[in-house]
């Protein structure tokens, strides 16, 4: 008799279950499986198109990323150590070929530097969230715009954390820094999302627009 | 150990991000605990980094391209280096605006040309004494248009006469 319950949810393979498969593929692909490269390609490009789609909304560039993120893997797969997981070594390189594709499109260059000057707010803050009346896509959109505007280091794990909801850990495996890194790196992306937001839009700072 | 009795706001308030994201151990997550729990204004300031999230929204999921793994692997396999994949892009927004413009201009020009070559169909080229090399240099555009204009008239009478 077939039992119904099981301690993972529905059939997914168990993280180290996932990483085996991962390393057969990798050895597979090595010694000239095509097959099972676009078997790797087939499990982890949703993951890199919604990864892209945080940074353009343009469905063609976001394709061409995620393919140029995978050629670039296939061409570096010899250097695959399994240090990290699969995943986490094409995430940093998908990561690395969205922003220099951003680049050189002609973003306008922010120098990410360190910021001493943000420090602990000393005045209450009230909340800084949208509006109640807004609809998704408008919350969706004002975030996107905001989000463009900062650093590439601020955006990144804005990203992961925010709306991949990693954990510091993931993180700093996929950036390759340390947890105190990602730790810092977020206070400052968060303070800095909220300046550029209240500066964009002064009608959502506490008791604007009223 | 940190001294929840030396803790300050100052400490406090870089910890809420982390403290929020349940990503604190516990000996840095107690002070703070403490800290709020006294403190009003680092209570509203908590509040406020909770309200911010509120701005990041899952968006769905994207779907991705029937074929798009078999048409990556073959390009792998084929040796696609994948490289630079936006530059035509590029290009054609800095010729889109000058090439109406380009387009006219060229066949002005060729229309202009038809109508010369025609013109010279008809005109018997000079030789030895005929030729005379002022002509060109006394003629006035006036002159030179009422001459096209004859041969116009000319080729025109020609070809009816042809097509009887």
């Amino acid at each position: 008799m077939t039992s119904h319950f099981s301690d993972r949810k529905d059939d997914q393979p168990s993280q180290g279950d996932r990483a085996r498969e991962d390393a057969r593929l990798v050895e597979e692909v090595l010694a000239g499986n095509q097959l099972s490269f676009q078997l790797l390609v087939e499990r982890y490009s949703d993951r890199l198109f919604s990864l892209a789609r945080h940074y353009t909304r343009n469905p063609v560039e976001i394709e061409d990323l995620v393919q140029e993120s995978f050629l670039k893997a296939f061409r570096r797969l010899d250097s695959f150590h399994h240090q990290s997981s699969f995943y986490t070594w094409i995430y940093r390189i998908a990561t690395n070929t969205i922003l220099d594709f951003l680049k050189r499109r002609g973003r306008s260059p922010i120098q990410a530097v360190e910021d001493p000057e943000i420090l602990v707010q000393s005045e209450p803050i009230d909340g800084f969230g949208p509006e109640a009346d807004m609809e998704r896509e408008e919350i969706a959109e004002v975030t996107r715009k905001v989000l463009a505007e900062l650093p590439d280091i601020f955006r990144t794990v804005l990203v992961m954390r925010e709306f991949e909801e990693r954990s510091y850990q993931e993180i700093a495996d996929m950036l390759g820094i340390s947890i105190g890194t990602v730790e810092s790196r977020l206070f400052r992306a968060r303070a800095r999302f909220r300046e550029r937001l209240l500066k964009d839009h002064p009608e959502f700072s506490p008791g604007g627009g009223e | 150990m940190i001294d929840p009795t030396k803790f300050t706001c100052a400490d406090a308030r870089p910890l809420v991000s982390a403290y929020l994201d349940d990503e604190l151990t516990a000996d840095r997550a107690s002070p703070l605990r403490q800290h709020l729990m006294e403190c009003a204004e680092c209570r509203t300031a908590t509040q406020s980094h909770k309200a911010q999230r509120q701005w990041f929204q899952t968006t769905p999921p994207v779907e991705v391209p029937a074929g798009f793994a078999s048409r990556v692997a073959r390009r792998a396999f084929q040796g696609d280096l994948g490289e630079a994949p936006f530059q035509a892009a590029e290009d054609d927004r800095v010729l889109a605006p000058v090439l109406p413009f380009v387009l006219r201009m060229t066949a002005a020009a060729a229309l202009l040309l038809l109508v010369i070559s025609g013109a010279l169909r008809s005109v018997e080229i000079p030789t030895g004494g005929e030729l005379r090399a002022d002509d060109a240099a006394t003629m006035t555009l006036e002159a030179a248009l009422e001459r096209l204009e004859r041969l116009d008239r000319e080729e025109s009478a020609l070809s009816e006469v042809r097509s009887r």
